[in-house]
């Protein structure tokens, strides 16, 4: 019961031009993890992985109790898959697909694929190929959900979909979590929605794990510190500082390590406290990922300096 | 009774607690906020049943380790309680965190009039005191939380 | 090796597939229609009409059971069930095989049955056998390769091959004397040499579904 849902230790991938490295994640039962990265930057391939789609090179894979890729027949008897470049089969209805799942999967609650069809607004004889994208989107996610899945991954749930449809979808993954024994873990581009119901997120950037942390604890941890400095004073030495911006007499500080002690050091230190922003969690990204590309730089620029 | 408009009786009334996104303060506060108010107003009684964590995340869209957070403070300010296996439920003297507050304040006041006196500080003198100890602390308090 | 899920797949498979195997079906019975009516025109056009309905459902098959699910991206949908990629293999592979054969034994079938009772040329009956067995053989190779190398350029340079093969080989056994010389003739010779033809193009049926096993087995990507 304590077994994390999800399980990735020293995980890594060797492609010709993009390599996987020290993937390390773990996934609690019942929680959802959200999984920001830029395009290229391995969320995919991570997720790949965690399907048993992809033979990692190095490190050990565990996904609800079995191990990756060997045991993956067992472990997606529990698992709904949904990803953004998968299709279903265009010249059969949706109808057709329902059933053929149905036949695969002893929980299938057909009354649910019925609610999720009502719900969704669509229809099951209609023919897959005559569906928009969001509509194929929503297909693709009842035909996951009405499994009742132990695990869902998503891979890019509401890219595509407008705003009602996407207010729809999350509605029925929390919906989802409603049972303390499952588990969601999605990748999205859409930081909004990723900040609003993940309990945990993770940020990839060129093949590395960058942060993984509770969302409170990012949201809490981040701030942008607006200061103002009398002429000719040092910027004042505060921990977790990523970043400074802003001009010398009025510096804006990025910090991943808030703390409100830190406000009146500052003033002690002789700088005016302006103002001191919270950060949004695209934001939060954005900053570290500048931050980890910048020290890269930094380092690799040390290592020919010194070689 | 309240002017009604002829709209109103088409619209089904939802106890759903109603978060907004625009408000740009931290999610848990907003919910705490909504909460305090129904307990203020009488909405939700002491000793009655509220949402559970995971209830309440699945109805406001918005993720447990959230929702878990702002019952947390709650908790804390003695508002509500949160009974192991059981769900939650208003604390039966959820008003008693503001009473004992406001005991603590009275007996604060008293110390500081006093050592007014012990330092001859006129009253005008030493409510310009108070007065420059409150800016004080909201211009911190305004910083830490930036609403 | 989980059977009913690998059932399952064929199963669709075959119903993805229904309809051009439908139509391949009326134009087996259309070309051997044309070969009844009789005469030389006839013959030549409905054998023509035969082999080269019975190639293309065979090509059709292969293509669209390997490289176009790639293609149209339905592999991953596939692989998110419960399935493992030595199942999805062996759908694949014996999916083409036994779907196909129903088209193949219906038009194999059809031509032996027309010519026994067209008894002046039951002679052609060993060719026949062996070169359907060729297209048989030339289908699993296409699908083999169309799984293997997850390429449509590289399974329509096979295919290309294969036909051109299939001419070349058709050509040649008309030309082995104890096969050749019988053809147009009333009396059916089934000789060694055709019993050993037919069982090197089983065996290389054999050989063509164990490698496509090996090979893919070897992978590890499986998406």
């Amino acid at each position: 019961m304590n077994d994390p849902a999800v399980s990735f230790q020293g995980v890594a991938n060797r492609y010709p031009h993009f390599n996987l490295d020290n993937i390390n994640l773990d996934l609690p039962i019942g929680s959802i993890m959200g999984f920001i990265g830029a395009n290229g930057a391995g969320k995919s391939t991570t997720i790949r992985i965690l399907m048993g789609l992809v033979h990692q090179d190095r490190g050990s894979v565990r996904v609800l109790g079995h191990a990756m890729p060997e045991q993956q027949v067992a472990a997606k008897q529990d698992i709904g898959f949904v990803s953004e470049d998968m299709r279903l089969y265009g010249a059969a209805t949706l109808g057709w697909h329902i059933e053929f799942l149905r036949q695969i999967f002893p929980r299938w609650d057909q009354p649910y694929a019925e609610t999720l069809l009502r719900r969704f607004e669509l229809k099951s004889e209609q023919k897959i190929k005559g569906l928009s994208h969001g509509q194929r989107v929503k297909a693709a996610l009842l035909l996951a959900l009405a499994r009742r899945p132990r695990l869902l991954v998503l891979d890019e749930p509401t890219t595509g979909l407008d705003p009602v449809a996407r207010h729809e979808v999350l509605g029925e993954l929390m919906a989802v979590l409603a049972d303390e024994e499952r588990t969601i873990l999605f990748s999205s581009h859409n930081t909004l929605d990723v900040e609003q119901i993940s309990d945990q997120i993770t940020f990839i950037d060129r093949g590395r794990i960058i942060d993984s942390n509770d969302k409170e604890m990012f949201l809490d941890r981040w701030r942008r510190l607006r200061l103002q400095l009398p002429p000719n004073a040092a910027l004042p030495q505060l921990p977790g500082i990523v970043d400074i911006g802003g001009s010398g007499r009025l510096p804006v500080l990025t910090t991943n390590r808030f703390d409100p002690a830190m406000v009146s050091a500052c003033n002690d230190m002789g700088a005016t406290v302006q103002a001191v922003d919270t950060m949004t969690l695209e934001e939060i990204f954005v900053a570290n990922v500048h931050s980890r590309r910048t020290q890269t730089a930094y380092e690799m620029e040390r290592q020919e300096v010194t070689v | 009774m309240f002017p009604i408009s002829v709209y109103t009786q088409y619209i089904d009334m939802h106890s759903d607690i109603v978060i907004s996104q625009s408000d740009s303060r931290p999610m848990y506060l907003q919910i705490m906020e909504q909460i305090r108010q129904r307990v203020a107003v009488g909405e939700w009684a002491p000793g009655q049943e509220i949402p559970s964590i995971r209830q309440l995340a699945v109805a406001l869209r918005v993720s447990v380790i959230t929702v878990k957070r702002a019952y947390l403070e709650l908790e804390r300010e003695g508002v509500i309680l949160t009974q192991q296996g059981k769900g939650s439920i208003v604390a039966h003297d959820p008003g008693l965190g503001q009473r004992l507050y406001d005991r603590d304040l009275k007996q604060h006041l008293e110390k500081v009039a006093q050592l007014g006196a012990l330092l001859g500080l006129a009253p005008e003198e030493l409510a310009l005191r108070l007065q420059e100890a409150t800016d004080k602390f909201w211009a911190e308090r305004i910083v830490k939380e930036n609403v | 090796m989980n059977y009913s899920m690998v059932k399952r797949l064929i199963l669709k498979d075959w119903y993805l597939q229904r309809w051009p195997i439908l139509f391949s079906l009326l134009g087996g019975a259309l070309a051997l229609a044309i070969v009844a009516k009789g005469g030389q025109a006839g013959f030549t056009l409905g054998i023509i009409l035969l082999v080269t309905v019975l190639v293309t459902i065979g090509a059709m098959l292969a293509m669209n059971l390997t490289v176009l699910e790639r293609k149209e991206q339905t592999l991953a949908f596939v692989m998110s069930l419960p399935v493992s990629y030595r199942e999805y293999t062996a759908a694949k592979i014996l999916g083409v095989l036994l779907i196909f054969l129903v088209p193949w034994l219906a038009f194999m079938a059809g031509s032996i049955a027309l010519i026994w009772f067209a008894p002046e040329i039951r002679g052609l009956i060993p060719f026949i056998v062996i070169m359907g067995t060729e297209i048989l053989a030339n289908t699993c190779m296409i699908a083999a390769v169309g799984l293997i190398s997850e390429s449509q350029g590289w399974t329509i340079t096979v295919l290309m091959i294969g036909n051109l093969a299939l001419n070349a080989i058709g050509y040649a056994v008309a030309h082995i004397p104890s096969i050749g010389n019988g053809m147009f003739r009333p009396h059916l010779h089934w000789s060694p040499t055709a019993t050993g033809l037919l069982a090197t193009e089983v065996a290389i049926i054999c050989l063509i579904l164990a490698g496509t096993f090996f090979f893919q087995s070897r992978k590890n990507d499986f998406l």
